[in-house]
C-alpha cells in the first residue's frame, strides 16, 4: 500500500525533493492508473521526476521525445519491409511448390490470402516506444516528453493510447497493454494541449520551487555545499527570477551554478564570484548584464 | 460526497471552468483513493483532477475558498483541517452539529452551501447518469464567449464631438484627470483576441498545411529515392523529392489610427502580427496625416504599450486631420521603392481626406507594385460619394472594397485574404482544385450591388455599441 508520504521518501531516496503536489499527483496516477500532463517552465524537473520515478520505483523507463513531424510510425508501431521482403525472397521455392498443386490462378490466389497473416504476425512488428512500454512484461514507465512540440494529428493519436491503453493495427486488431504503464507526458507550454488529451490526464503545474525546497535540492544533489552558501544562492536567484528576463534561470541552472561554485570550492557568494560564473545562470547577452547588476547591488 | 463534488463542479463550471463529467468521476474516485485528509491535500486532489489548464487554478482557489467555506468558524483563511474532514465525512451529521455548536452563526454572510436545499433528487439522478456517459464523448461545458468589441469601456470611445471639444485649451485644462487615455486592452480584452486568433488559425491551418507540403515538393530526387529503398530491393516503398525553398507570403498592411477607425485599426494590427512569423511576413504602417512604419515596434514592444503610445499621439499625431493624398505620397516617397517581393496591399480606413488633395495615382503605382490591394473601409456605400469621402476614387485602384462593421467581419476578411494570398503561392494541382471550388461558389451579380448598402432592416444606431466603430 503505497502512501503519499511513501511517495515523498522514495522520491527522495531516487534524489528528488518532491512537494505536497508532485506527491499527490504521482500517487494518484499509481492507484488510479492515469497519466500525467506536467506543464511548467524549462528546467523545473518535469522530465527529471519522470527518471527519478523510473529508478525510485524500478519501472523501466521508456522515453519518446516528440517533435513536429512524429507519427504512429515513430511512436506506436512499424513493419518491418525489409524483413518481410527478405522472407518472400528465401520462401520463394516453398511457396512455389506450395501454389504448385493448385489447379488454377484462383485457387492459388485462394490458397495465398489464407496465408496472407503470415507477413502481417508480430514477427514482422517494429515496436516503436508506447508500443514497447505497453508490452513490457514488468510495469514501465512511460515518459512522452514535449508533447507541445507534436502536431495535432499526433496528439490525436495519442487519445486512444492513454485512455485505454491499447493500440488498434488494422492488420492485427486491437493489442491490450500487458500492465498499464505509469505514463508522464510533460509540456513547456509552447502550444496549446487539447482539452480532449487534458480531459484524459491528472493535469500539474510544477512551478518554481519554494525556497526550502530548492536549497533542499541543492543540498541532496552537492552535499558539499555548506547551508549557508546554499541558501545564499537560492535567495539570489529567486531575486533573479523575478528581473524579467529573457530566460529566467531555473531549478537546472540552480543546480548547475551549484556544481560550478562547488568546483571553485567557494564557501560564499560575492558580487565577482557571480561575475565569473554568471554563464550558468543567464544564457542571453541583456540577462547577463542585469544579473551582474543584481550581483552588484545586493553582494556588493 | 458525490453530491458535494458534484455541486462544486457546477459551481466551477458557473465561473468558466469546463470540467467534464468524466473528470469529477476522477475526482470522486481520487478523493476515495486519498482519502481526506484536511483542507490542503484536499484541495490539491481535487485541483489535479479537475483543472487542466494553468490559468484556471486562480480561479479554482478561489471556487474552492468560497465554496466551502461554510465550515470555517472564524476566519475564512483560517485552516481547519479537522473540521472540513468531519464535514466531508459524515455530511449530514456533521451539519447538524454544526448547527447546534454555532447555533447564533446563522446570519453569517457570505455564501452558504445548503446541503439540503440545494441538491434535490433531480440532481442526484443527474448525478447518476454521469456513470453511463461515455466520458470521452463530452466536450464538458462549452463556454460561449460573446464578442462584443475590442476595446477599454467606452469611456473614451471615438466620438464626432472630440475633434471639437480636443483643442490646446481643453487638453490643458483636462491634464489633471486620471490616466485620460487607459485606452489601452484589458486582459478580458486580450483573451478574447487570443481566442478569436487562434481559432482563426486552427481553420486556417488545416487548409495551409497540405498546401505546405505540396508547396514544398519538387521533382523526384533519384539518388535519395535510390539510397531510401537500398533495404526494399530497390523497390521505390519510399519516394524522396526534392525540396524547393519557399517564400513566406509578403503582405503591407496602412492602418488608418485616426479616432473614426481606431478600434479596427488596433485590433487589425495585432491579428496580423499574431499571423507574422508563423504564416506571413507582415510590415505594418500607421497613418493619420504623416505615416510611420511600427513593424519592429509591434515585434518588440509588449502591444499595451505599443497602442498607448499610439493613442498619445507619439508615434504619429492625432491632433491633425487625417490626410490620404499626403500620406500616400509619403508613403511612395519613403517605402515603397524598398518594398521586397510583390505583398499583398491591405489599406484601413474611411478615406475621408478633410478635402486634401486626393493624389491618386500614387495608388496606381502601388497597385503596379503589389499582388493584390484590399480596401477596408466601416462606411457604407451609400456614403462613399459624400461628403469628403474619396472613397469611390481610391476604390477605382483596388481589387477589391470591403465593408467592415464589426470585428468578427475583419477577422473573416483578412482570413479570406490569407487564403487567396495562399492560393496564389500555392502548388499547380491545389491553384486548380481552389479555383474550381472558388468558381462553384454561388455569385449573385446583384448581391454586388446591394451588398454593403444598408437595406431595409437597417440597426438603430446605438451609441453603447461597442462593436460598432
Amino acid at each position: 500500500m503505497i502512501t503519499e508520504q511513501g511517495v515523498k521518501e522514495f522520491l527522495h531516496s531516487g534524489g528528488y525533493i518532491a512537494d505536497d503536489a508532485i506527491a499527490t499527483a504521482v500517487f494518484l496516477a499509481l492507484r488510479m492508473e492515469k497519466p500525467i500532463l506536467i506543464e511548467g517552465p524549462p528546467g523545473v524537473g518535469k522530465t527529471g521526476l519522470a527518471k527519478a520515478l523510473s529508478t525510485a520505483l524500478d519501472f523501466p523507463l521508456v522515453r519518446l521525445q516528440c517533435y513536429e513531424g512524429i507519427d504512429e510510425g515513430k511512436a506506436l508501431y512499424d513493419w518491418e519491409y525489409g524483413k518481410q521482403l527478405l522472407y518472400t525472397q528465401l520462401l520463394r521455392t516453398q511457396l512455389d511448390t506450395y501454389l504448385s498443386v493448385s489447379a488454377d490462378l484462383r485457387e492459388a490466389v485462394e490458397r495465398l490470402s489464407a496465408e496472407e497473416s503470415l507477413f502481417f504476425s508480430k514477427n514482422f512488428l517494429v515496436q516503436r516506444p508506447i508500443l514497447r512500454s505497453f508490452l513490457s512484461e514488468k510495469r514501465s514507465l512511460l515518459l512522452i516528453d514535449e508533447i507541445d512540440r507534436s502536431d495535432d494529428e499526433f496528439e490525436a493519436l495519442l487519445l486512444e493510447c492513454l485512455s485505454e491503453f491499447q493500440v488498434s493495427i488494422p492488420e492485427l486488431g486491437v493489442i491490450e497493454a500487458k500492465r498499464k504503464p505509469l505514463t508522464i507526458l510533460t509540456s513547456n507550454g509552447t502550444r496549446m494541449i487539447s482539452d480532449a488529451l487534458r480531459r484524459r490526464c491528472l493535469y500539474l503545474y510544477i512551478g518554481y520551487p519554494e525556497l526550502e525546497r530548492e536549497v533542499e535540492i541543492v543540498r541532496v544533489k552537492f552535499p558539499e555545499i555548506c547551508d549557508d552558501l546554499a541558501r545564499q544562492m537560492v535567495a539570489f536567484l529567486r531575486k533573479a527570477r523575478e528581473l524579467n528576463l529573457r530566460k529566467p534561470p531555473s531549478v537546472s541552472e540552480t543546480l548547475d551554478w551549484a556544481q560550478v561554485l562547488s568546483i571553485l570550492k567557494a564557501t560564499r557568494l560575492t558580487s565577482e564570484i557571480v561575475a565569473n560564473t554568471v554563464g550558468v545562470i543567464a544564457k542571453h547577452q541583456t540577462d547577463l548584464l542585469k544579473v551582474t547588476e543584481l550581483a552588484v547591488q545586493e553582494l556588493g | 460526497m458525490e453530491r458535494i463534488i458534484a455541486g462544486f463542479v457546477a459551481e466551477l463550471r458557473k465561473s468558466g471552468i469546463r470540467v467534464s463529467p468524466g473528470e469529477s468521476l476522477d475526482a470522486v474516485q481520487a478523493l476515495g483513493l486519498a482519502g481526506m485528509e484536511g483542507r490542503r491535500s484536499s484541495r490539491q486532489l481535487l485541483r489535479l483532477t479537475l483543472v487542466k489548464n494553468v490559468n484556471d487554478i486562480a480561479t479554482f482557489n478561489e471556487v474552492f475558498n468560497r465554496y466551502f467555506s461554510r465550515f470555517t468558524f472564524v476566519d475564512q483563511d483560517l485552516n481547519l483541517p479537522e473540521l472540513l474532514d468531519a464535514a466531508l465525512i459524515d455530511m449530514e451529521g456533521e451539519f447538524n452539529y454544526l448547527n447546534q455548536t454555532q447555533g447564533d452563526d446563522h446570519d453569517q454572510g457570505g455564501p452558504l452551501l445548503k446541503l439540503d436545499s440545494d441538491i434535490n433528487p433531480e440532481d442526484l439522478q443527474e448525478l447518476k447518469s454521469l456513470t453511463e456517459i461515455d466520458p470521452d464523448d463530452s466536450d464538458g461545458n462549452e463556454i460561449v464567449v460573446q464578442m462584443k468589441g475590442f476595446r477599454g469601456k467606452a469611456k473614451n470611445a471615438p466620438r464626432p464631438t472630440r475633434r471639437y471639444t480636443r483643442n490646446p485649451l481643453t487638453i490643458e485644462l483636462n491634464k489633471g484627470d486620471s490616466t485620460p487615455m487607459g485606452l489601452t486592452f484589458t486582459p478580458e480584452e486580450q483573451m478574447v483576441m487570443q481566442d478569436v486568433v487562434s481559432r482563426m488559425m486552427l481553420r486556417l491551418r488545416k487548409d495551409m498545411k497540405r498546401m505546405h507540403n505540396n508547396q514544398n515538393r519538387g521533382k523526384l530526387h533519384v539518388i535519395k529515392t535510390i539510397q531510401k529503398n537500398y533495404r526494399h530491393d530497390m523497390i521505390p516503398f519510399q519516394v524522396a523529392l526534392r525540396r524547393k525553398r519557399r517564400e513566406k507570403p509578403r503582405l503591407v498592411v496602412l492602418c488608418d489610427v485616426s479616432f473614426s477607425v481606431s478600434h479596427a485599426s488596433r485590433f487589425m494590427l495585432l491579428l496580423l502580427h499574431t499571423l507574422h512569423n508563423q504564416m506571413l511576413d507582415v510590415r505594418s504602417f500607421i497613418f493619420n496625416r504623416e505615416v510611420a512604419e511600427i513593424t519592429d515596434m509591434l515585434a518588440n514592444m509588449p502591444v499595451n504599450d505599443l497602442m498607448a503610445a499610439i493613442d498619445k499621439g507619439d508615434i504619429v499625431d492625432l491632433d491633425e486631420n487625417s490626410s490620404f493624398g499626403q500620406v500616400f505620397l509619403a508613403f511612395k516617397k519613403r517605402y515603397l521603392e524598398n518594398l521586397r517581393g510583390r505583398p499583398a496591399f491591405i489599406i484601413l480606413g474611411d478615406a475621408r481626406n478633410n478635402y486634401d488633395e486626393a493624389n491618386d495615382w500614387v495608388l496606381d503605382e502601388i497597385r503596379e507594385k503589389s499582388r493584390y490591394m484590399l480596401w477596408l473601409t466601416p462606411e457604407e456605400r451609400d456614403t462613399w460619394k459624400r461628403g469628403d469621402c474619396l472613397m469611390d476614387v481610391y476604390g477605382a485602384y483596388c481589387d477589391k472594397v470591403e465593408v467592415v462593421k464589426t470585428v468578427e467581419d475583419l477577422g473573416l476578411v483578412v482570413e479570406d485574404l490569407l487564403r487567396d494570398i495562399y492560393a496564389d503561392h500555392a502548388h499547380p494541382i491545389d491553384k486548380k482544385r481552389l479555383q474550381e471550388a472558388k468558381a462553384a461558389e454561388e455569385y449573385d451579380s446583384k448581391d454586388y450591388y446591394t451588398r454593403g448598402t444598408s437595406g431595409a432592416g437597417e440597426p438603430a444606431f446605438d451609441p453603447a455599441g461597442r462593436s460598432q466603430w
